[in-house]
C-alpha cells in the first residue's frame, strides 16, 4: 500500500459510498472495473441510484476496465496528473464502452485529503511565529510597551513582543522591565487562540493570569489580528454551473438531386450520379460535376458492399444536426469505396462501434477490410435510414 | 435550372440542432442561488452611497458604479406586483403550461424587481400592487426556479 501525493488508493475506494452523488448515476445500471497495478482489483457496481465497491479478483462482466498504476491513478483523482496524457502515453488504459466509465465522472464528489491536525507545539510555534506579522500597526499608535508571553507545559515557551515606533519584533524569552505578562499553559492557550475558549473564563478558572498592565492586556486582541491556522482558508464559495442543451427543429430541403439519392435509400439503393463528360461519380450526388463544371444528369446505382478505405476513430463528438443527439465515442467515421466506384469516390458513413479496431484500412490500389451496410428498419430517405456499416463476414 | 424542373424528387429532411452550453452563473449569481436553494432566502446587495438594493445581486451600482460585491442584504419574503403579462401561447421552452401569469415583483426592500411566475390568482384578477409572497421549490435545480413561483399573501 504505497502512497502518493499522500494518498493510498485504498483510500479513494473506501470514500466512494460517502462520496457518491446518487442524481449522478440517473439510469446506469452497470460494473466498472478498476485494475490498479500493485494495488489490486476493485469492481464499482451501480444500479438504482445506488453503489456498491468491493476488492475482488473477479472483473467480469464489467462494462468497462480500467488498467493503470497506483500513481497514475490517485494522481488523476487529485488533478495532480493530466487524464488525457496518461491516457494517450498508455498509463491510463480503459477495455469496453469508453463512454460509460465516462459517466462515472457524475458520480463522485472529487476526493478531497483529510487535513493533518498540528500538534500543540506546532500551534505554539506557528502562533508566536506569525506575531510579527499579525501586527496591526494603525491600532498600536503611540504605544511603547513590552508583552511578555510565559506559555507552560511541555509544549511551551517563552516570548516577548516588543511594540515600538509602529513596529513590532517578536524575541525568545522574557524581557525585562515587561509592560504586563501574560502566563497560561500550552493546551488552554492554543484553546484561546483558536477561539475555542475565552479569556476571561480561563481567567476565572486560574488557568491563566496577566501581571502588569491589565489595560493593555485587552487591546492584544485588536493589536493583533486573529491567529488562523497553515492552509486554512476562508470556506470556498460554491459555484454554479449549468450544463444544458438547446435544441432547435429545423427543417433540410433535398432539391432534386440529392432528394433522388435520400428517397433511394428507402429501397435499399445507393445512387451515385455522373458526370457526362469525365464520367466521374460524386457520392452524395451533387448537381454539377465539381472539376468539369457541367450538370451531372447520369445515375448509376453502386454498392451497396465495398472496402473500407479511410477511418478516423472519432473520440470528441459533437452533436449530429439531423438527430441532435450526441453519438457514443469512440465512433468510426469511414470513408468505404463501394462496388462499382474507383479512385477518391468513396461514400462516407459510420461502422458498427465494436468494429472500429477490427478493421483495416488501405490507401490507393489496395482495398480495405470488406463492409456490408446495415438498413434501418423504418426507412424515411434519410442518411441514417443506413445505420452504419459492418464488416461483410 | 430551369424553373420548371422535376421537383418529384424533392422534399424535406427533419433535423434538429442541439446546442449543448454552459452556463455560470458567476460569484454574486451563485451565491444568490445557493442561499434560495439551502436556506429559503432571498439575497440582495446595497449600494452604501445611494442605499439602493438590487436584486438579483450585481457586483456594481447601477447608479453610482459603486463597488457593491460584499454588502449583501436578506430581504423578506414578501412583495408586490409592479407589473405583469399573461403568456397564452405554449412552447417547449416555457416554464408553465399556458396561460400564466409572469409578473415583475418587486420586494418590500429591494428596489428593483424581479420577474417570476405567479400562481394562486386568476389572470383576470391580478392588480399592480398586489402582495405576495414567494413559494419555494421542494425539489431544487440550481437555478431561480428554487423559488417554485410567487403567489398572492
Amino acid at each position: 500500500m504505497s502512497e502518493y501525493f499522500g494518498v493510498k488508493v485504498d483510500d479513494l475506494f473506501n470514500t466512494m459510498p460517502d462520496r457518491f452523488r446518487p442524481e449522478g448515476a440517473e439510469g446506469v445500471d452497470a460494473s466498472f472495473g478498476y485494475d490498479i497495478a500493485g494495488e489490486g482489483k476493485w469492481r464499482l457496481t451501480v444500479k438504482d441510484r445506488k453503489m456498491k465497491i468491493e476488492k475482488t479478483p473477479d472483473l467480469s462482466g464489467c462494462v468497462t476496465v480500467t488498467t493503470t498504476d497506483g500513481e497514475t491513478f490517485v494522481g488523476i483523482n487529485l488533478g495532480k496528473v493530466d487524464a488525457m496524457k496518461a491516457f494517450s502515453s498508455g498509463k491510463f488504459k480503459v477495455e469496453g464502452d469508453f463512454g460509460a466509465l465516462a459517466k462515472t465522472g457524475k458520480m463522485f464528489r472529487k476526493y478531497v485529503p483529510p487535513k493533518r491536525e498540528l500538534t500543540p507545539k506546532e500551534y505554539i510555534l506557528d502562533m508566536f511565529g506569525t506575531l510579527e506579522k499579525r501586527f496591526q500597526p494603525a491600532r498600536a499608535e503611540g504605544l511603547d510597551v513590552s508583552i511578555g508571553y510565559d506559555i507552560g507545559g511541555q509544549d511551551g515557551g517563552k516570548w516577548t513582543a516588543i511594540i515600538q515606533g509602529g513596529k513590532c519584533v517578536v524575541k525568545e524569552g522574557l524581557a525585562e522591565n515587561l509592560s504586563v505578562k501574560l502566563q497560561a499553559q500550552a493546551p488552554d492557550w492554543v484553546a484561546l487562540m483558536m477561539g475555542k475558549i475565552d479569556a476571561l473564563s480561563l481567567l476565572s478558572a486560574g488557568k491563566a493570569a496577566i501581571a502588569g498592565d491589565a489595560k493593555l492586556a485587552l487591546r492584544l486582541g485588536e493589536i493583533f489580528s486573529p491567529y488562523t491556522p497553515p492552509g486554512e482558508k476562508a470556506a470556498e464559495q460554491e459555484l454554479i454551473v449549468l450544463r444544458k442543451t438547446i435544441s432547435v427543429n429545423q427543417k433540410f430541403a433535398t432539391g432534386p438531386v440529392m432528394g433522388k439519392f435520400l428517397k433511394a435509400l428507402k429501397e435499399k439503393k445507393i445512387m451515385a450520379n455522373q458526370c457526362p463528360r469525365c464520367g466521374r461519380l460524386q457520392l452524395p450526388p451533387r448537381e454539377v460535376c465539381a472539376p468539369c463544371r457541367v450538370r451531372a444528369t447520369e445515375w448509376k446505382e453502386v454498392g451497396p458492399k465495398g472496402h473500407l478505405m479511410v477511418m478516423d476513430v472519432v473520440y470528441y463528438a459533437s452533436p449530429d444536426p439531423l438527430t441532435g443527439e450526441t453519438r457514443e465515442t469512440p465512433y468510426g467515421s469511414i470513408h468505404v469505396l463501394l462496388d462499382g466506384c474507383k479512385g477518391h469516390e468513396t461514400f462516407w458513413h459510420l461502422l458498427r462501434r465494436d468494429q472500429i479496431f477490427r478493421v483495416k484500412e488501405a490507401w490507393g490500389e489496395e482495398r480495405g477490410t470488406r463492409l456490408r451496410p446495415v438498413w434501418a428498419e423504418h426507412r424515411t430517405g434519410n442518411i441514417h435510414d443506413i445505420q452504419y456499416f459492418e464488416i461483410d463476414e | 435550372m430551369p424553373e420548371d424542373f422535376d421537383r418529384s424528387d424533392c422534399f424535406t429532411v427533419e433535423g434538429k440542432l442541439a446546442l449543448p452550453y454552459t452556463y455560470f452563473a458567476g460569484k454574486m449569481g451563485s451565491r444568490f442561488i445557493t442561499t434560495i436553494r439551502d436556506q429559503k432566502k432571498i439575497l440582495g446587495v446595497k449600494c452604501k452611497t445611494c442605499n439602493k438594493v438590487f436584486i438579483p445581486p450585481r457586483q456594481t451600482c447601477a447608479l453610482c458604479m459603486e463597488d457593491i460585491r460584499e454588502n449583501w442584504v436578506e430581504l423578506k419574503n414578501e412583495g408586490e406586483v409592479t407589473n405583469y403579462t399573461v403568456v397564452r401561447y405554449n412552447d417547449k421552452h416555457l416554464p408553465r403550461k399556458p396561460p400564466f401569469i409572469l409578473a415583475m415583483i418587486k420586494l418590500r426592500e429591494a428596489d428593483t424587481p424581479m420577474v417570476h411566475i405567479l400562481e394562486g390568482i386568476q389572470p383576470e384578477k391580478v392588480k399592480i400592487g398586489l402582495k405576495v409572497k414567494p413559494i419555494f421549490a421542494a425539489q431544487t435545480t440550481n437555478t431561480i426556479l428554487d423559488i417554485d413561483h410567487f403567489e398572492p399573501l
